[in-house]
């Protein structure tokens, strides 16, 4: 039977099966170690030179990339507008265009991040537990961008945000990092919750759960209205919690600035993406309902533009402003993707995705590089404390190729020319002029004033690091591992080619913003 | 399943849902915290039962049911064992003296 399966299912089966047995491998390999240093020193021999480093890291990121060899085929696979599917009892998985354009974001980031945080978190003794979950973690994004039924979305969910709590509580002795596991943990799983109430509304009004026989069994006007309209609600909520649309924000800022930063770089370029698109598949079964979804998306969009913005201007830590600042990139993605849904805009929807994948790689340079400032200037000298603003001062002069990488990702978020943010934010733009409604206009005026806004936060930090002489911290601080600059110089590239040749992610983002509106047109009256 | 039966169904869900957030709202124990966790999630396995009584597909909704009941254990276990780390690392449970040990 398992020869059967599709090469496409092992892009998602690979990382979740071998994840066990990463975390096996990695606790032996400690316990031995442990075992003979022992040993040596009960033997009262002189320490030798210590054993090489825990081999998980590589096994780790060996199985990232063997999961890209399938994605590479699908991908050739998949012709225009097709997609691919596949079936188990009731369990239907379907490669379509918004799946391909996650995973490719989800596996690109996925093994940059691996590879940073081999020597990031190397010192330390639960090293094995985290790229196993962090494999976990992957495995059940890719899972979740290939779903076709509600349920089955759901399980994928659940099972990324579980693997989720752990990690952003990995540093489970300091109370900084326990508190925002716990805060991420109780307000994920009530979204979670409800979004399962949603499902089960569904569920008992239509006696289906996969998401083409749910579309057409609500547009033939299956099912009380009121109730699937509040299983809508229930779902923009739910997911809500997970995109953090505004008033549902509060876990995020705490558990993306106590993560361990590989982990604060794909909660944040990833994760928060992946609970959009899962909004996305579940309100499109609602799409003949009503046409107040778009709207929601708009205006939820413009909120988090704004209230990101502010709460970002007042914020002194390095990673707790960033944090901040995806909320109100969230807002953008939201205000694309709302264009596509209202206006039926293609355009839109390929703004919004391609921001998705734009913001993918900018957010995570940026949490990478101020992770690799963190561990030159605290982790490494044995200090747990934030990374101040004030710490970044004359970064530039000792730490050139960081200091760079930071500054590409602040301006590309910043959405300067050059970069790949401009890029994808233009697009969203254009889009909304084009629809012509004065409430969509409105919505761009508001959206590049935000833009210029959040310069005001940016830009103080590339001043710091460039214009400020070294601060105490900065001369005395550590030297950043080659193994952390190696994936910063990559995304720096990536986002510096998506912003000069935009054209080079139309593989992704066409068929992607298709998908989107494909699954929203409206096909009957109601 | 009546539509009687289903009413009645909806309306412990709306209770239980309620209990659990009023209860999340007003504890101060991250243990009862938990507790007010899983009488929500109570509540979410009931509209799945239900939802698979309604809907003629009690075997469907009973097997989401179960799958609901996993991820939900887990979820616990992954709470009280956050719980442990926050007595043993703060030396207490209570949820306003942890958010201000942070600063």
């Amino acid at each position: 039977m398992i020869s059967q399966w599709p090469s496409w299912i092992w892009m998602i089966a690979l990382p979740i099966v071998t994840s066990p047995f990463i975390y096996l491998l990695g606790r032996l390999f400690q316990r031995a170690r442990d075992a003979s240093e022992l040993k040596q020193r009960l033997q009262g021999r002189a320490q030798r030179k210590p054993w090489r480093a825990n081999p998980v890291r590589w096994v780790s990121l060996a199985v990232m990339l063997a999961s890209c060899v399938p994605f590479v085929a699908a991908w050739r696979e998949l012709a225009d507008g097709a997609s691919l599917q596949f079936t188990v009892g009731i369990v239907a998985l379907k490669f379509d265009g918004i799946s391909l354009l996650l995973s490719a974001a989800v596996l690109v980031l996925g093994v940059l991040v691996s590879i940073f945080s081999g020597p990031y978190i190397g010192h330390e003794s639960g090293q094995e537990k985290y790229h196993a979950l962090l494999n976990a973690m992957i495995g059940a994004m890719l899972g979740l961008g290939c779903a076709a039924d509600l349920f089955n979305l759901w399980v994928w969910f659940e099972t990324a945000a579980i693997a989720s709590y752990m990690l952003v509580a990995y540093h489970s002795d300091r109370a900084a990092s326990l508190e925002a596991g716990m805060k991420y943990l109780v307000q994920n799983s009530v979204g979670s919750m409800l979004v399962l109430i949603g499902i089960g509304l569904v569920f008992s009004q239509t006696g289906t759960l996969n998401l083409a026989q749910l579309r057409t069994a609500i547009a033939a006007g299956t099912g009380s209205r009121p109730l699937l309209l509040a299983s809508g609600a229930l779902f923009c909520v739910g997911f809500g919690v997970k995109i953090a649309m505004v008033p549902m924000h509060t876990w995020l800022p705490d558990a993306h600035s106590q993560a361990p930063s590989g982990i604060s770089a794909m909660l944040s370029g990833v994760v928060i993406e992946t609970g959009l698109v899962a909004l996305l598949r579940a309100l499109s079964v609602l799409a003949d309902l009503s046409s107040a979804w778009g709207a929601i998306l708009l205006a939820f969009g413009a909120v988090n533009m704004i209230v990101g913005n502010l709460l970002a201007l007042r914020q002194t830590q390095v990673k707790r402003l960033l944090a901040f600042s995806s909320l109100t990139h969230v807002g953008y993605m939201l205000l694309g993707l709302g264009f596509a849904v209202s206006f039926g805009q293609l355009e839109g929807a390929q703004g919004g995705v391609f921001h998705l994948l734009t913001h993918a790689a900018m957010k995570g340079l940026a949490f990478l590089a101020a992770g690799s400032l963190l561990f030159a200037l605290r982790v490494a000298r044995g200090d747990s404390g934030p990374l101040e603003a004030a710490d970044l001062a004359g970064a530039a002069r000792r730490y050139p190729v960081t200091a760079l990488a930071l500054t590409v990702a602040l301006l590309g978020l910043g959405g300067l020319p050059p970069l790949g943010g401009f890029m994808s934010k233009w697009q969203i733009f254009a889009s909304g002029v084009r629809t012509g409604s004065p409430v969509a206009i409105a919505l761009v005026v508001f959206a590049v004033l935000n833009s210029l806004l959040s310069l005001a936060y940016y830009a103080p930090l590339v001043s710091m690091m460039y214009r400020k002489a070294p601060s105490d911290v900065v001369t005395s601080g550590a030297a950043i591992p080659t193994g952390m600059t190696v994936p910063l110089v990559l995304l720096v590239l990536v986002v510096v080619a998506l912003g000069v040749w935009p054209a080079l992610a139309n593989g992704l983002t066409v068929p992607a913003g298709q998908v989107v509106l494909s699954i929203f047109s409206r096909q009957g009256g109601m | 399943m009546s539509n009687d039966a289903w009413t009645i169904a909806m309306a412990a869900v709306l209770g239980l849902v309620a209990i659990g957030i009023y209860g999340m709202l007003i504890v101060r124990n991250l243990i009862k915290v938990v507790v007010a966790l899983q009488i929500f999630a109570k509540g979410t396995i009931l509209v799945m039962v239900a939802a698979g009584g309604i809907s003629g597909k009690p075997a469907v909704g009973q097997s989401l049911a179960i799958t609901v009941i996993v991820a939900d254990t887990v979820v616990t276990v992954m709470a009280l064992a956050l719980a442990i780390q926050v007595r043993r690392w703060c030396g207490t449970l209570d949820t306003r003296v942890i958010s201000r040990l942070r600063r």
